[in-house]
């Protein structure tokens, strides 16, 4: 089971990358995967199965998701953004 | 309480121009306590000056430049001001606040806020020396450009003045003018109107009064921790990247208005994001005066124009995607010109999409004025900025063209109050949308930070329950507090407990035995000062809306993203009931 994870602002800057496809059936295995495939990512925006504080995780464009063990299907897209979202 | 606490002077200085003199009025240490400074103050002013009552653009009117307790303290962020007025926009409480050494000199001419009736005899500067006040003709400053016009100023009087201009557009009274400064502007609700129509084309002080501090020690450590504090992540977007930062999430997630939000979607956004254009020209990174967070992303233009121009997400949403323009020198040039006339991006931007889709509707003959042209914005720009063709009528802003254009045209003018929306979709982002509805300034991001609520998952934000209420009461009294304090917004994820900690900084400035419960009481009574201010200048309920575009028509792109009338009046009565006013919104006293 994959996921398509976009990255938006400072998640894609520690990236590198706008988007990737990343193995994992909850949004904790997905961060996992991620923080050992970017470690600048890691370093900034993932503490273990979770996003720091201030970054937000979004399923499918639709309800913003924070427990590491929210389930992932086939295919969603999962979107990192920083939190804050002013301007 | 009798003297004056540190951290004030204790009196605001009022200047008629009409009469040509000026007096000090005391403020005192009861007053300054309840209303701590910038906008609270400002609001108490003008209440005390009768302003709900004028004509905006009358020589009734009252116009404050308001200081705060923390300028001129180490604590970052707090060279701050607020330009307090009856907005000619929307004829309600206008609060714009503005960031430079203005603020710094302003409170050293020894006091609390400067404040302006009447009217000048002809266009002047009016410089404030000390405390020392004088009215001199503004000769050839008269018709100037932002830039040019400090310029101008600073060769004038030399060194240790900082200065507050308009530019052509507050001279024309343009409802949506702006009051400028060192690059940044008072930019929302046309103070800068309300300065052209007294016929102040700028403000110069300089002064040496400086106020004591309770505890300086406690004070310059505080100032290190929050300095500390504001380079970590909290502040990373907007150091790093900007507020530009969020066209492309925003964008992705369907919340970016787009073509007078008929879409929450710009196909084209990647190529006026500033990702890309920082791969594609210079840029270059600034701060306001005192700030440690540098959130100010400059981007050289590559065209006709010159130099380099400071571009925010909401300069970037409303000039470019708002009109449909994806060409990112055109959006760079219109955010340049907006600056140089002394425009409200935001208003702009709107006024010109509203006029765009009137165009398309048949509303009004202009053919070049159509989406996706970013030559007719800037030319549209101009002639608003100069008083040419349709400029005169866009000048009125969306409200008062749709009013002149009839039909359904108000249907889909992009306003609350008056004041064009900023560039957030309300009907995907809902708390967001009872913020904007409610808001005393009319459609306003700054007063009402409520997107905070729909970016978690506190709230479904394309279907919010009433609790969206309590969360957006929460999110505008914290803005209150910030902008009474004042400090930058941007430094508000650095505090675990923004009303403890703030009190904790201002006990150390002012000697009160002031806590974090008595803060949270005294931001929800600014905003109920507000809303009095508002009453008293013919506020009805019917005006805390959205536009019937947003209440008929769910979101092209997100058909899931609709937000019917009945329950936006459901959520106004709930956040109503919260605040402790009736119902309906009126205060019970």
């Amino acid at each position: 089971m994959a996921v398509v994870v976009e990255l938006f602002g400072i998640c894609r800057e520690r990236a590198g990358v706008a988007s990737a496809d990343v193995p994992g059936a909850c949004l904790g295995d997905v961060l996992e995967v991620l923080a050992t495939r970017f470690p600048r990512l890691a370093d900034d925006c993932i503490d273990r199965r979770r996003l720091r504080a201030g970054y937000i995780a979004n399923l499918r464009g639709e309800a913003f998701v924070s427990d590491p063990d929210t389930p992932l299907g086939d295919g969603d897209s999962l979107l990192l953004m920083s939190l804050d979202a002013g301007g | 309480m009798s003297s004056t606490p540190p951290g004030y002077h204790g009196a605001y200085l009022r200047i008629d121009l009409s009469e040509g003199v000026a007096e000090p009025v005391p403020l005192s240490a009861e007053t300054l306590r309840r209303r701590l400074g910038g906008s609270g103050l400002g609001t108490e002013i003008l209440l005390r000056e009768e302003a709900a009552e004028a004509d905006p653009l009358s020589a009734d009117a009252a116009l404050a430049f308001v200081f705060s307790p923390l300028v001129g303290s180490p604590l970052t962020t707090s060279a701050k001001f607020a330009v307090v007025s009856k907005s000619p926009l929307t004829e309600r409480i206008n609060d714009s606040l503005a960031s430079s050494g203005f603020a710094l000199a302003g409170k050293k001419t020894g006091y609390d806020a400067l404040v302006l009736t009447g009217t000048a005899a002809a266009s002047s500067v009016v410089v404030i020396d000390d405390g020392q006040v004088r009215i001199e003709p503004a000769g050839e400053l008269t018709g100037a450009a932002v830039g040019a016009a400090e310029g101008l100023l600073a060769d004038r009087y030399g060194p240790g003045f900082q200065f507050a201009v308009i530019g052509p557009a507050g001279e024309r009274q343009v409802r949506y003018a702006t009051i400028s400064h060192d690059g940044r502007h008072a930019g929302r609700g046309g103070s800068g109107a309300v300065l052209g129509a007294k016929r102040v084309k700028a403000i110069a002080v300089r002064g040496t009064q400086r106020c004591c501090w309770a505890d300086p020690t406690g004070l310059v450590a505080a100032a290190r921790q929050l300095s500390d504090k504001s380079f970590g992540p909290a502040t990373a977007k907007y150091r790093e990247l900007g507020t530009a930062a969020n066209l492309l999430a925003f964008n992705r997630l369907n919340v970016l208005p787009t073509r007078n939000f008929q879409l929450g979607s710009f196909a084209e956004a990647e190529s006026i994001a500033p990702e890309q254009l920082r791969a594609a020209r210079e840029s270059a990174r600034a701060s306001c005066a005192a700030c440690t967070i540098g959130c100010e992303h400059l981007y050289a233009l590559q065209g006709k124009s010159q130099g380099k121009v400071r571009l925010e997400y909401e300069s970037l949403f409303a000039l470019g995607s708002l009109c449909g323009v994806s060409d990112s020198e055109a959006v760079l040039a219109c955010v340049e010109r907006c600056d140089q006339l002394g425009l409200d991006t935001i208003s702009a931007g709107g006024t010109i999409a509203f006029a765009m889709e009137c165009v398309e509707r048949g509303y009004l003959a202009a053919p070049e004025l159509r989406f996706g042209n970013g030559d007719a914005v800037l030319a549209m720009l101009e002639a608003i900025g100069s008083g040419t063709g349709l400029g005169p009528r866009l000048a009125l802003g969306s409200r008062a063209l749709a009013a002149q254009l009839g039909g359904d045209s108000l249907d889909f003018a992009p306003q609350v109050k008056g004041l064009e929306m900023p560039g957030y979709d309300p009907r995907g982002l809902q708390t967001m949308g009872l913020g904007l509805a409610v808001a005393t300034r009319g459609a306003d991001h700054n007063r009402s930070g409520a997107y905070e609520a729909d970016f978690s998952n506190q709230v479904d934000r394309r279907n919010v329950g009433l609790d969206a209420a309590r969360l957006a009461v929460a999110a505008e009294d914290r803005a209150a507090l910030m902008d009474s304090l004042i400090l930058c917004k941007f430094l508000r994820g650095v505090f675990d407990d923004l009303y403890a900690e703030s009190a904790a900084m201002l006990r150390l400035v002012t000697g009160w035995d002031v806590d974090g419960d008595e803060l949270r009481e005294t931001a929800r009574q600014i905003v109920d000062l507000k809303k009095r201010f508002n009453i008293r200048a013919g506020w009805t309920p019917a005006e805390d809306t959205l536009p019937p575009r947003m209440l008929n028509e769910a979101l092209p792109d997100d058909p899931q993203a609709a937000l019917s009338a009945e329950k936006l009046q459901q959520l106004i009565g709930a956040y109503n009931l919260e605040r402790g006013w009736t119902r309906d919104g009126w205060l019970k006293d």
